[in-house]
């Protein structure tokens, strides 16, 4: 079973002008396999990958993940699937700035209520210590540095054991050294938990070291 | 508390002076509606009052018949008929049987108060002075319990008018225009043309001057021998109700029971109920005003909260909260404020009109600002509150669920 597959999307946009964007894409993902998307700006690829997400409905073709249909699912539907399934990394953290590092990294599991309070906590504190942040749980999410604050959202969005991980440029915003070490965590969660990771990057270091590439050009899959 | 819940109350307390804001406006609110609603509530009662100390509830009493018959029916539309000098003829004066009317009306338990009366126009005179003057003979005891019209005399004492069969009592105005004091002698002449003489025994004063002016009480059966008229003889059966707002309902019951005309005082004091409504339309309109302001702070606070929020619901929503959390998370706020705003304004709306309880104001019968403590008026209070920021709070919270998190998160 892919824990990915798209058939034949097609999008347009209607604002300002009509435009096609995604044209005709179809690829299959397997388990535990690390992809990033890259494409020159307006190739469509950000497009893509928020269809990927689950947040936009509004296009043709079929998306199936873990061999279950999301195309028709209803908004609420939706919503819980991204909940327990899908993890987000995006260029700038959104980490919710009054809450503690913690809390941000406990809310989705808090949301999904399949474990216990105290097993969350468990958990959350497990992945801080997995990613270099222990010692600031109790630090509010505005206080720390950046490189910090976006380990933090990669724990939250590792927090419900998601079976697909999408990151939106999740190292556009860091240097160097924090690039690394993120996509080494990428990596290793790939290989260790064979967890999925789709990742739409610019940086061309970052998608030749990953398993495939998938690149887009005016909406069209040019390479798999 | 629900991970809702938290993020919402995370959401207040660390915002604290927003916080504070909206519920001041909301605390403002209440508390003007309770001030605006006990002071109006206050000041009809007192208004009212004053009128009842000179008026009953409902008055029985022998008036010109108003349903007259035709004296010819015709119905040939080509006969025309002329009536010449066609008169309403009033046959018999007064109540002959009032004591008989008093115990049928002993039968409504909603009756706390009948007395009879027997009013009629005399000439009151003082050597060369003299003047007109509404004679009322009354039963002492009921119209004490009516009218307490014991606390209004200011000289002499009201049961020495059931002592003295030549006793009477002046209003001040009176006494001042004949120039007679306390035991000092009267002539009394009737429109029959019988004198008698009076010795007056008490002086009354009511705050209103045109009755004090005019009046003069003497015991009915007194007034009864003075006119010749039988034992049970009244111009008029006063009666008090419970409830004055319900005489209405009341008089027709009654006249019922009797041919003579039963009126509540709604009747001949329209002007008094409409101020009454009036007032109490210009309180309410007046306090939800103020409501309605403070919901629009409230709705204006959220909006600016949603809208700094915006990339936080994006987010969440990307987490998988769907639109009815977001829903909950905005609208738990809103509720709290609501909450917190009703209870404080209800507590602040007290407290001042307690104030205004206090404030002197010392006009005819008054001593301090009337008021009036209803727990209705806290409970609308409440009720208005609650409702005015559930809609002010529900508006954002809907924006707040519509937000599309691709848009926000795509930048």
């Amino acid at each position: 079973m892919k824990a990915l597959s798209v058939k034949k999307i097609n999008k347009y946009f209607h604002e300002p002008t009509a435009f096609h964007v995604l044209k005709d894409i179809s690829f299959e993902v397997d388990r535990g396999e690390f992809v990033s998307i890259i494409g020159k700006s307006g190739s469509g690829k950000s497009t893509l990958l928020y269809l990927l997400s689950t947040m936009d409905t509004n296009y043709t073709g079929e998306i199936t993940m873990g061999g279950k249909a999301i195309t028709g699912l209803k908004q609420n539907q939706l919503a819980k699937f991204r909940n327990e399934h899908i993890g987000f990394v995006f260029q700038f953290h959104y980490l919710l700035p009054e809450f503690t590092v913690l809390d941000n990294v406990m809310l989705p599991a808090l949301k999904l209520m399949k474990k216990s309070k105290e097993e969350i906590k468990g958990e959350a504190i497990e992945l801080l210590t997995l990613l270099g942040i222990k010692g600031h749980e109790y630090k509010q999410s505005s206080k720390i540095s950046g490189g910090q604050q976006q380990r933090v959202a990669i724990a939250r969005a590792l927090i419900n054991s998601p079976s697909i991980i999408m990151g939106d440029e999740p190292t556009g915003n860091l240097d160097s050294k924090n690039t690394k070490v993120v996509f080494d965590i990428f990596r290793e969660l790939a290989k260790e938990r064979g967890q999925t990771i789709i990742s739409v990057t610019h940086d061309d270091e970052f998608a030749a070291n990953c398993d495939r590439i998938v690149e887009l050009s005016d909406g069209k899959l040019i390479s798999e | 508390m629900n991970t809702n819940q938290k993020i919402a109350q995370v959401h207040l307390t660390t915002r604290f002076k927003q916080l504070l804001v909206a519920v001041l406006s909301v605390t403002f609110g209440i508390s003007m509606y309770v001030f605006m609603n006990s002071f109006m509530a206050g000041v009809n009662n007192a208004q009212t009052q004053i009128t009842f100390t000179s008026m009953p509830h409902i008055k029985i009493y022998n008036d010109l018949p108003t349903d007259v018959d035709p004296i010819l029916n015709v119905a040939d539309p080509n006969t025309i008929v002329i009536i010449n000098n066609a008169r309403n003829i009033q046959y018999a004066e007064g109540i002959k049987n009032a004591d008989e009317i008093k115990n049928k009306l002993l039968h409504f338990n909603e009756i706390t108060g009948v007395t009879q009366q027997l009013n009629q126009n005399v000439f009151v005179r003082n050597g060369v002075s003299k003047t007109s003057a509404s004679l009322s003979g009354i039963e002492i005891e009921g119209e004490n319990e009516l009218f307490e019209t014991a606390k209004y005399i200011v000289e002499g004492d009201l049961e020495e008018l059931d002592r003295r069969s030549d006793g009477i009592i002046l209003g001040t105005g009176l006494a001042r225009a004949i120039g007679v004091n306390t035991s000092n002698n009267i002539l009394l002449t009737t429109s029959e043309g019988i004198t008698k003489t009076f010795k007056v025994i008490g002086l009354i004063e009511t705050g209103s001057n045109a009755a004090d002016k005019t009046r003069a009480l003497v015991s009915i059966h007194t007034a009864r021998q003075l006119f010749s008229k039988n034992k049970s003889y009244a111009t008029e059966v006063l009666l008090n109700i419970a409830d004055y707002y319900k005489a209405q309902s009341l008089s027709e019951e009654i006249s019922k029971l009797t041919d003579y005309k039963v009126e509540a005082w709604q009747e001949g004091n329209a002007q008094l109920d409409a101020a009454n409504v009036l007032r109490d339309i210009v309180a309410v309109a007046i306090s939800l005003t103020i409501l309605i302001v403070a919901g629009f702070g409230i709705y204006n606070i959220m909006n600016m909260t949603v809208n700094e929020k915006i990339k936080e619901i994006a987010i969440l929503k990307a987490m998988g909260f769907n639109g009815k959390d977001v829903i909950e998370i905005f609208l738990a706020q809103s509720i709290v404020i609501g909450f917190m705003g009703g209870i404080t304004g209800l507590v602040l709306g007290n407290i001042i009109v307690r104030l205004v309880d206090n404030v002197p104001f010392k006009i005819a019968t008054l001593t301090t600002l009337p008021v009036e403590y209803s727990t209705a008026d806290y409970v609308m209070a409440f009720c208005f509150g609650i409702i005015i920021t559930f809609i002010a709070g529900y508006l954002p919270a809907r924006k707040a669920s519509k937000v599309d998190p691709v848009e926000i998160l795509r930048g």
